[in-house]
């Protein structure tokens, strides 16, 4: 190619993308279509859960426009794929919104916190897949709503259960917990709730970060074992939980310490990561996975299987993107059927007055109000049992 | 028909701009900047802020990388350490957001000074890999020193207030960070004409030779790690100035890359060609996902593999640029210029 060509061709595209950008937009009937923003990871470095968390928010849009839409209308879902980029976020959110959506679906601890400011001062109501409890609060944070359970939750659960756990087996006292989590805001987030609670119930506890880009955590290991852990609750991905969990087998630290995986490191691509090593692992998981089938897989599993797939192929965060989306089209049909306008605020004071919204036993029901946008408190633990999640209790609550 | 550009006087000789054709462009393009938020929407008005932020940035690394040859991958900690400083004065000393920001252009100056002492040892690759420790080693510290940057927490900042004015809406910072990049352009561009610009290029292009003429390496470059970080923390402090939240999310080392790659694609040590890198990487992502978003209806194939191609175009144009045109839009520019010039008549 010569420099000629190389200008032409560039000019070329220049002119072809101006055109195109000219063009571009629009789409949908303008008049009766409720417009939803979306921005999904899909290259980026979550895109291994963000991907079949967008899937799941579009195809619950697709089966609901399939079924009728919301009162008759259809959901138009513009989404792009961010790649965790705070300024590529912000950018759509700003297009998104000039387009004229009125609700918002985020996705990571840093888009969230980035737009927090923005869309409260938009009015536009958002969840995310974040579940930091820093989003819990009112006057920061008015327009977040938390589907999942916190992560602060999350943590106090695995400590009750280990207290439960440890006075079942007949030892006496209290046992030793160890919280170690991703080196992240996203980490940190539950420490210091995990913290206090042990504390008041004298549970001794330490919390311990898990430092990035390393091969191995015996070091790590070494700590828990000095400090005499019994149960380990490890917050961070899938994937550095894997490496712990595997290191911890092949020292036979699992013999007689329990891991307790949170939402982010329980999934099936932990089992597949983390193989035998997996096996006993518990996972305190908001979001029923589908190899725990309840009633409110039905409507995913059908729809997947008419696109020639199956829920089990889409993994539990195919199941968490759905009914995410399910409790904001809730919130959309409440103001349509009082006959309100569709706006931003009045989709978020309709939110508030869901009460016990029922996801057929995917999630505790979810219950919202003016004073709180903590949708839960309580989830079921589960089991890694022959390579797949098993439930083994019932809702255990934070409270 | 011009042959050249001749200058009969020492003034016309120091112009910054030389021809006619050149001023009239100017006009048309300050006026066309002036016109412009009056009829953009917002989404317009968050891309142009976007760009003006990065254009200060821009124009601040290529001080350091451009101008001075020395490469750094720690600009998104020299951000973070701008954003922070800005949001920190402003939210625990009730500091005007003006004056949270000189202040934290100059901590992020000192900083940089500071991280940029190794670069009197290291050259290229190793100074590569020194300042990819600062960006490590600030983002490190931002997250961990709880009791200064509230560790895992979001610094919410209070809205930049003017006369009564919110600065920080999308029209207002337009004019605002717009009045900051044509400072930042004017104050580099007449940097490089006194003898501290100077010498800063006799280090880029030998540095033995600049030190036996008399240049003080050590000084230099210290210096121009200084300066450089000034306007990049003035782009961090206007970040969060302009965002009003703070996270250290914005500034992990894909934004030193995307930099480094705006300054390589507009040209490097020059002004205007980190304009155009800026403008230029700003907008290549959004006409990239307009496009998609233009043909997901007719190719429905484009929704599920425009991710990807926006992945790829970025590493295609980086090395396109590398391969083609070296210098960057602004050589780009300069030929197509010189094309019309010498029209038909070229050599």
């Amino acid at each position: 190619m010569s420099r000629k060509t190389m200008y032409a061709l560039f000019a070329a595209l220049v002119v072809a993308a101006m055109v195109l950008t000219a063009c571009g937009g629009g789409g949908g009937d303008a008049d009766t279509s409720i417009k939803v923003g979306a921005i999904h990871d899909l290259t980026g470095p979550t895109s291994d859960v963000g991907t079949p968390y967008a899937e799941g928010i579009k195809g619950y849009v697709a089966w609901r426009n399939a079924n009728g839409g919301i009162e008759g209308r259809q959901v138009e879902l513009i989404s792009a794929d961010y790649a965790y980029k705070v300024d590529q976020a912000e950018l759509l959110y700003t297009q998104y919104v000039q387009e004229g959506v009125v609700v918002f679906q985020g996705w990571g601890t840093g888009d969230t916190e980035a737009l927090r400011g923005k869309i409260a001062a938009d009015k536009i109501p958002f969840m995310s897949a974040s579940y930091s409890a820093g989003l819990l609060d009112m006057e920061a944070a008015p327009y977040n709503f938390l589907v999942g359970t916190s992560y602060s939750d999350q943590a106090i659960i695995a400590i009750r259960w280990a207290m439960d756990d440890w006075a079942a087996a007949g030892n006496e006292g209290m046992p030793s917990v160890v919280l170690t989590h991703h080196d992240s805001p996203f980490g940190q987030s539950p420490v210091e709730d995990a913290a206090a609670f042990a504390e008041a119930n004298g549970v001794a506890f330490i919390s311990l970060p898990m430092p990035g880009g390393v091969t191995d955590y015996v070091a790590e290991l070494a700590q828990m074992q000095q400090f005499g852990a019994n149960y380990v609750i490890v917050h961070t991905v899938s994937s550095p939980a894997a490496v712990m969990v595997k290191d911890a087998a092949s020292q036979g630290m699992t013999d007689s310490v329990a891991f307790v995986c949170m939402n982010w490191c329980a999934d099936e691509g932990f089992i597949e990561l983390a193989g035998d090593a997996a096996e006993g692992v518990i996972g305190t998981i908001p979001f029923a996975p589908p190899s725990v089938p309840v009633d409110g897989h039905a409507d995913a599993d059908a729809w997947l299987k008419e696109q020639g797939s199956s829920l089990s192929e889409a993994s539990l965060h195919y199941t968490q993107g759905w009914w995410t989306m399910a409790l904001m089209a809730e919130g959309i049909e409440i103001v349509l059927k009082n006959g309100d306008e569709l706006t931003g605020e009045n989709i978020k004071a309709a939110l508030e007055t869901v009460q016990n919204f029922d996801t057929g036993g995917v999630t505790s029901p979810l219950s919202f109000s003016a004073t709180s946008h903590r949708g839960n408190t309580s989830l079921r633990l589960y089991e890694v049992q022959g390579g797949s999640w098993a439930a083994i209790s019932d809702y255990i609550s934070a409270e | 028909m011009n042959s050249g550009i001749f200058h009969s006087t020492y003034k016309a000789d120091m112009g910054l701009r030389h021809t006619f054709h050149e001023k009239l462009r100017w006009v048309i393009f300050g006026i066309l900047m002036l016109v412009f938020p009056f009829f953009a929407d917002r989404y317009y008005l968050t891309l142009a802020n976007q760009i003006g932020i990065a254009t200060i940035g821009a124009i601040g690394l290529n001080i350091l990388v451009g101008y001075t040859g020395q490469i750094s991958l720690g600009q998104g900690g020299f951000m973070a350490v701008g954003a922070y400083a800005a949001a920190i004065l402003t939210i625990n000393m009730g500091m005007p957001w003006w004056a949270s920001t000189i202040i934290a252009c100059l901590v992020t100056a000192i900083v940089g000074a500071l991280f940029g002492i190794p670069s009197l040892r290291l050259k290229g690759l190793y100074l590569a890999i020194a300042t990819l420790a600062s960006q490590e080693i600030i983002l490190w510290v931002v997250t961990h020193w709880d009791a200064v940057t509230g560790g895992v927490d979001a610094l919410v900042v209070p809205a930049p207030m003017l006369f009564g004015i919110n600065m920080s809406t999308d029209f207002n910072f337009y004019w605002l960070v717009w009045a900051l990049a044509g400072v930042t352009a004017l104050l580099t561009a007449n940097l490089f004409r006194t003898h501290f610009g100077r010498a800063f290029i006799a280090i880029r292009d030998q540095d033995i030779a600049a030190e036996v003429m008399g240049i003080n390496l050590f000084k230099y470059k210290l210096l121009s790690f200084a300066t450089s970080s000034f306007f990049v923390g003035m782009a961090g402090a206007l970040t969060a100035h302009y965002r009003s939240i703070v996270t250290w999310e914005r500034f992990t080392i894909d934004v030193s890359v995307l930099y480094l790659a705006m300054i390589i694609i507009g040209g490097l040590g020059s002004v205007r060609g980190s304009f155009y890198g800026a403008a230029f990487m700003t907008l290549l992502p959004a006409i990239l996902s307009n496009v998609g978003r233009a043909l997901k209806s007719s190719l429905p194939i484009v929704d599920s593999i425009l991710p990807f191609i926006q992945q790829a175009a970025f590493g295609l144009v980086i090395i396109l640029f590398l391969v083609f045109e070296p210098e960057g839009l602004n050589k780009m520019w300069k030929n197509i210029k010189d094309y019309f010039r010498l029209w038909p008549f070229s050599y």
